[in-house]
């Protein structure tokens, strides 16, 4: 089902805003935002804004109907970003 | 029914220039983020116990505030695709004025953690977050230019081309996508 362009936009943005709710909402603990290192919050915090980033590309920048090299090339931009943050904190943590 | 560019419709949005510097831009503050994971990894207790300083809501009500410029950027794109100039002009105000507000919010913040004697120099973690924040809200205040640019286009009839339309609203929402990856790195993650 494809609803109209209007709707779907208004859908992306209801979504975008409830991932970010939950993303303030992991990190916090009765009320309280917990501050101790947590490989948990850190991954699930980071792969909801890469979620979040590769939305915004794909329906509120259209690249979902741009050429395929466009939306290649995002993407990989953003793979190599996450595995780099990733990976960097999950090295680190080791220290 | 598909929505007037099909998947037979294959383009880029906007001027492919805009998305050559997207690309830039998405390089150069990536750098920033992995040497913030870098310097972040040797020490993780002090950047810890600094983003405890930190205003958790205000960096959620600023990713909303930006969400919702996006959202209103998208529709005003939309609305000039459908020739419906008048609305697609009110979209990009109130775009800008959600860009407004984020920028008065992030001053409002800064002078908050100022008089609580946190400054650039304080130590390694906030000279990122002022790093990061000042050059994101640079960007915002370049994004101001850009949707000048598209009110221009869309106030007469002689000038409204779609393609500078879209080529502004793919330069604000990199502005956008740009801030979902700082509040997550200074504000969430643990």
């Amino acid at each position: 089902m494809i609803a109209p362009l209007k709707t779907r936009l208004s859908l992306v943005w209801l979504a975008l805003s409830a991932i970010t709710v939950i993303s303030w909402w992991i990190g916090s603990k009765h009320g309280q935002q917990a501050f101790v290192s947590s490989a948990a919050i850190t991954y699930s915090v980071i792969l909801m804004a890469a979620l979040k980033i590769r939305v915004i590309v794909s329906e509120f920048m259209e690249v979902r109907h741009a050429p395929p090299l466009l939306r290649h090339l995002m993407d990989a931009w953003l793979a190599f970003l996450v595995i780099s943050l990733l990976g960097l904190y999950s090295i680190g943590a080791r220290f | 029914m598909k929505n007037a560019a099909g998947p037979a419709a294959q383009r880029i949005p906007g001027q492919p220039d805009m998305w050559a510097f997207v690309l830039l831009e998405a390089c150069i503050f990536s750098s920033y983020f992995i040497v913030y994971m870098l310097l972040r990894a040797r020490d993780p207790a002090l950047y810890l116990r600094s983003q405890e300083h930190l205003s958790q809501n205000f960096g959620v009500l600023n990713t909303l505030i930006l969400l919702i410029s996006s959202w209103f950027m998208a529709r005003c794109v939309q609305a000039a695709l459908e020739q419906r100039y008048d609305t697609a002009l009110r979209q990009v105000l109130l775009t800008g004025f959600c860009g407004l507000v984020f920028v008065v919010s992030k001053v409002f913040e800064w002078s908050q953690k100022i008089s609580e004697g946190i400054q650039f120099s304080s130590n390694e973690f906030f000279s990122f977050y002022y790093f990061l924040t000042a050059i994101h809200v640079l960007h915002v205040l370049i994004g101001f230019v850009v949707l000048g640019v598209v009110v221009y286009q869309l106030r007469s009839p002689l000038r409204r081309s779609q393609q500078i339309v879209e080529t502004g609203a793919t330069y604000w929402h990199m502005v956008d996508f740009l801030w979902v990856i700082i509040f997550a790195l200074l504000y969430v993650m643990r």
